[in-house]
């Protein structure tokens, strides 16, 4: 994270905690979407995903007080909206995680993409993302597609960075099971 | 695959699969930001929770929210009530762990009598803020009832209706006492 972005980040949450409504308002800008597409990439359809998204930030206006100092915005809203969406696999475990093919990938530029091998690993690895368990998912989706660097996604994920680090790993081992190399040969 | 190529492709996946977020979205979730955005405020809250359990039924639990606010306060926590909460706690905690002496309805805890009365239009005074809370005769509390005599709440929590003339006198004890 940039250092501009950084202060801007600090000045949010001190106007957030000071009550002001505009800041509130510009939080949702930030963040609006990354969160709803972070709601996409654990598995929920468009739908659920624009309440859960609503969700967190009421959440996080209600829970403005225990956003400690030094602490980073964007971490904190993310751990809201990763509980607000674990509420809701709960509620609903009957109801079937969606892989992010819900989310439409282009295939019909193949000179844009290059190689049809590299669209097949990158279908492949959209599903094996899409049949891990919710811990591992939700930590490969952090830090791969949401680009939170490991310190932050481990804040954001609840855990410390070494527990972080090891989900990682073992997500990452079981991605490589499931993708097959362009030269054919399992990974 | 290396982790590097893996982690490469999961980043290539990411933007290939961000969709276009409904841009009303945002108006949407703005629409919720609420009137009186403010964090919550421990201290208040808490003795209002209190208030709202009826105390005897969930003592113990009161208990344990009170020693906490004690427990802030005395390890220098503010009290934005200027020392409201402790009075409010301290009275609770003495009928919660002392038993008879206690009436319960001289329980509710005076400030928020103090609050009810206001609402209802009484002329009350309210001095919880300024006496001593070891003086169990200070007066803590007073109104004018509607036959001109007044009802007093005392530091213990003793209630009794007095006229004027000793309302004075209990006053300029009270004055006497805060001067010296």
């Amino acid at each position: 994270m940039n250092e501009s972005l950084e202060k801007r980040q600090d000045w949010l949450a001190a106007e957030l905690k000071a009550g002001n409504r505009a800041a509130a308002a510009e939080l949702v800008d930030l963040y609006y979407e990354q969160i709803y597409l972070f709601m996409r990439r654990l598995g929920h359809s468009c739908q659920v995903s624009e309440d859960l998204t609503q969700e967190s930030f009421l959440a996080a206006w209600q829970d403005i007080g225990q956003l400690k100092n030094g602490r980073a915005l964007n971490s904190w809203l993310y751990r809201i909206a990763g509980n607000v969406s674990k509420v809701c696999w709960r509620r609903h475990k009957d109801s079937k995680q969606l892989s992010i093919e819900g989310i439409d990938v282009p295939d019909n530029n193949e000179t844009e993409w290059g190689k049809v091998g590299h669209l097949e690993q990158l279908g492949q690895l959209r599903n094996g993302v899409a049949t891990l368990p919710i811990k591992l998912r939700e930590t490969i989706v952090l830090h791969y597609m949401q680009h939170l660097t490991i310190a932050e996604a481990a804040e954001a994920a609840g855990v410390r960075q070494g527990t972080f680090k090891s989900r990682l790993n073992r997500a990452l081992k079981a991605l490589r099971k499931q993708v097959i190399s362009e030269d054919g040969e399992p990974s | 695959m290396r982790e590097e190529k893996l982690g490469k492709l999961l980043n290539e996946l990411a933007d290939r699969t961000a969709e276009t977020v409904r841009p009303d979205l945002a108006e949407d979730i703005k629409h919720h930001i609420p009137h009186r955005f403010m964090p919550r405020r421990g201290g208040m809250d808490a003795v209002n929770i209190i208030i709202d359990l009826r105390i005897s039924k969930l003592a113990a639990a009161a208990v344990i929210i009170i020693t906490m606010i004690l427990c802030a306060n005395f390890l220098g926590g503010q009290d934005s009530t200027n020392g409201g909460i402790y009075q409010n706690s301290k009275m609770l905690v003495k009928y919660l762990l002392g038993g008879e002496g206690f009436g319960r309805s001289n329980v509710l805890v005076v400030r928020t009598r103090y609050e009810y009365l206001v609402q209802k239009g009484k002329d009350v005074a309210y001095y919880g803020d300024s006496i001593d809370p070891e003086d169990s005769n200070a007066v803590l509390m007073q109104w004018k009832l509607s036959d001109g005599k007044y009802r007093v709440i005392f530091g213990d929590l003793r209630e009794k209706t007095i006229n004027a003339e000793e309302l004075i006198k209990l006053q300029t004890q009270m004055l006497r006492k805060k001067t010296k």
